[in-house]
């Protein structure tokens, strides 16, 4: 565990507690943010240019302007498409990374089930879930919302539970020994030692599966779905021809994802302050 | 007086049977009296650390009987008659310094009030009062080590066991910290089985030196530290604290050889 007494911000001393971290980390966050923003401006201007000094087609690559445009003429109908799909999405979110939690748990506390069930759950892991999305359509019906759910809750599922148990299991041998010389519980070993071990684990899983739950949502509304979903709009559009509005749908789907991802990020902080992760000495 | 820890005709095989089969201790026997600080010093791979969790019953002898206060090491395990201390200080990084010495009362079920003080007791022990509310990441090594120190005493028990505590810190700390341990000894008047590769260490904290030696794991020789039971910074430059060093240092060297 940390061995030292220098922080990013140059204290020294210990007295430099995580209030002195904090804050001075707040007061560079235009400077930090900065960069990043000037390249995103840089990306659109030159993206815009393109598009305009080469007049390419706008099935191709429409322009940032005509995005925007879409965008602001059909905003109330594609806030509606969206939260739906959000609906889909964070349905699915919730119900994969409590069952993977869960089924951690409850594999951690038996370490045969463990070994043997690890291999199928990194197998999984890597097939191509969003493959079952037409059969689970069929199971659910395509209307359903829960068809879509589904199809998330399988795609976060084997992440969430592979990193939980991972932090369940690899936990310093010292300390697991600590908790032997005070004959310790199985129960007070997993919940003041396995748990919070393995909570940055969790966290990194949750932010993956939040990406993960937008993009299986939409993809999976592209085989079929409500006609208020995202995706099926998606692709609507875009087999019409009206490729801004397709493009204008994309970039809510993306700001809806990397919502997702911010939430999940803004919740690690006040979870777990003390890891390095958080409190910035990784960087 | 019973000893308070008695190791009879100890052995401990790793991997019986199996082809990296290894005899860690061989035939090993001691008897550490109430109010002892016994070191333990060896060339690594000698089985002082498996000895050390052996006593407390970490793992099991392969053969023999290891008693503490008279008891067989699981039961004295279960009450809870040793505090443990780690060569890392394995602390807890998401409990707070005060929360991390109150971790073995939390076990207990004793009440937050009576925790919250006996922590606050035990980290003005070891110097550390105005630290409850900090996180380990915010300490030096030494304090780490400290704070594990007063972990280790906070359910009072009669026996400390110490592995190395001080063997990544650095020279002055370790002998700035071998004081403060010194001290602590001399006033609770504990039982302290203290495992060290340091033969400074072993000599300035000890009232006796065991000396290990390697393949198989046995005691080569017991050394008596007949230095005054107080000690301070002088001892360190006694002739007498010189010539138990090169006993040490003689015992060692033919340990090692084999001899």
């Amino acid at each position: 565990m940390a061995g030292q007494t220098t922080d990013q911000t140059g204290f020294s001393d210990v007295a430099a507690g995580v209030d002195a971290v904090i804050p001075a980390r707040k007061q560079s966050w235009f400077q930090y943010y900065l960069p990043s923003i000037l390249i995103f401006i840089f990306a659109i201007v030159t993206w815009e240019l393109f598009v305009r000094l080469f007049s390419i087609q706008e099935f191709l690559l429409p322009a940032p302007s005509a995005i925007y445009n879409s965008l602001s003429l059909n905003l109330n109908q594609l806030l509606k498409l969206g939260w739906f799909t959000t609906k889909e999405a964070l349905g699915g979110f919730a119900i994969g990374c409590s069952l993977g939690i869960l089924v951690a748990l409850a594999t951690a506390r038996w370490t045969i089930a463990t070994e043997a069930l690890m291999p199928f759950a990194i197998a999984a892991n890597s097939v191509p879930i969003l493959a079952f999305a037409p059969i689970l359509n069929n199971w659910f019906g395509v209307d359903n919302p829960l068809s879509k759910m589904a199809i998330v809750a399988v795609i976060v599922f084997f992440p969430v539970m592979i990193n939980t148990v991972r932090g369940l299991t690899l936990v310093d041998a010292n300390a697991l020994e600590l908790m032997a010389s005070y004959a310790a519980s199985e129960f007070d070993t997993l919940f003041r030692l396995r748990v919070p071990n393995a909570l940055p684990y969790i966290f990194n899983a949750l932010k993956v599966a939040a990406a993960l739950s937008m993009i299986g949502a939409i993809v999976s509304e592209y085989f079929g779905g409500n006609r208020s979903a995202l995706g099926v709009y998606i692709t609507q559009e875009a087999a019409q021809f009206r490729f801004a509005n397709a493009w204008a749908a994309i970039i809510l789907a993306c700001i809806v994802g990397i919502t997702l991802y911010l939430i999940v990020l803004t919740v690690e902080r006040f979870a777990i302050p003390w890891h390095p992760s958080v409190r910035g000495e990784e960087r | 007086m019973p000893p308070t820890v008695s190791i009879q005709n100890v052995s401990k095989v790793f991997n019986p049977g199996e082809t990296n089969q290894v005899l860690a201790l061989k035939e090993i026997n001691l008897d550490i009296l109430p109010g002892e600080f016994v070191s333990i010093i060896g060339p690594s791979g000698c089985g002082k650390s498996t000895l050390l969790r052996l006593i407390g019953d970490l793992i099991p002898p392969s053969s023999g009987a290891v008693l503490v206060n008279g008891k067989p090491a699981p039961q004295a395990r279960l009450d809870q008659d040793y505090g443990m201390v780690f060569q890392a200080a394995t602390l807890y990084e998401w409990r707070t310094v005060s929360k991390n010495v109150q971790l073995p009362l939390e076990l207990q079920s004793v009440p937050k009030a009576e925790r919250e003080s006996r922590a606050r007791e035990m980290l003005a022990l070891v110097e550390l009062s105005g630290f409850e509310n900090h996180h380990p990441w915010q300490l030096s090594g030494g304090m780490q080590q400290r704070v594990a120190i007063a972990r280790a005493l906070v359910m009072r028990p009669q026996l400390l066991l110490m592995d190395e505590p001080f063997g990544a810190l650095d020279e002055m700390t370790r002998e700035r910290m071998n004081q403060e341990l010194h001290t602590i000894w001399e006033q609770t008047n504990k039982t302290a089985v203290f495992i060290t590769h340091s033969i400074a260490e072993a000599v300035f904290l000890s009232t006796r030196v065991v000396v290990m030696s390697v393949r198989p794991g046995r005691i080569t020789q017991v050394i008596d530290i007949d230095l005054p039971r107080h000690r301070d910074v002088d001892t360190r430059e006694t002739t007498r604290y010189f010539e138990l060093v090169n006993l040490v240092r003689e015992a060692l060297r033919r340990a090692e050889a084999g001899l």
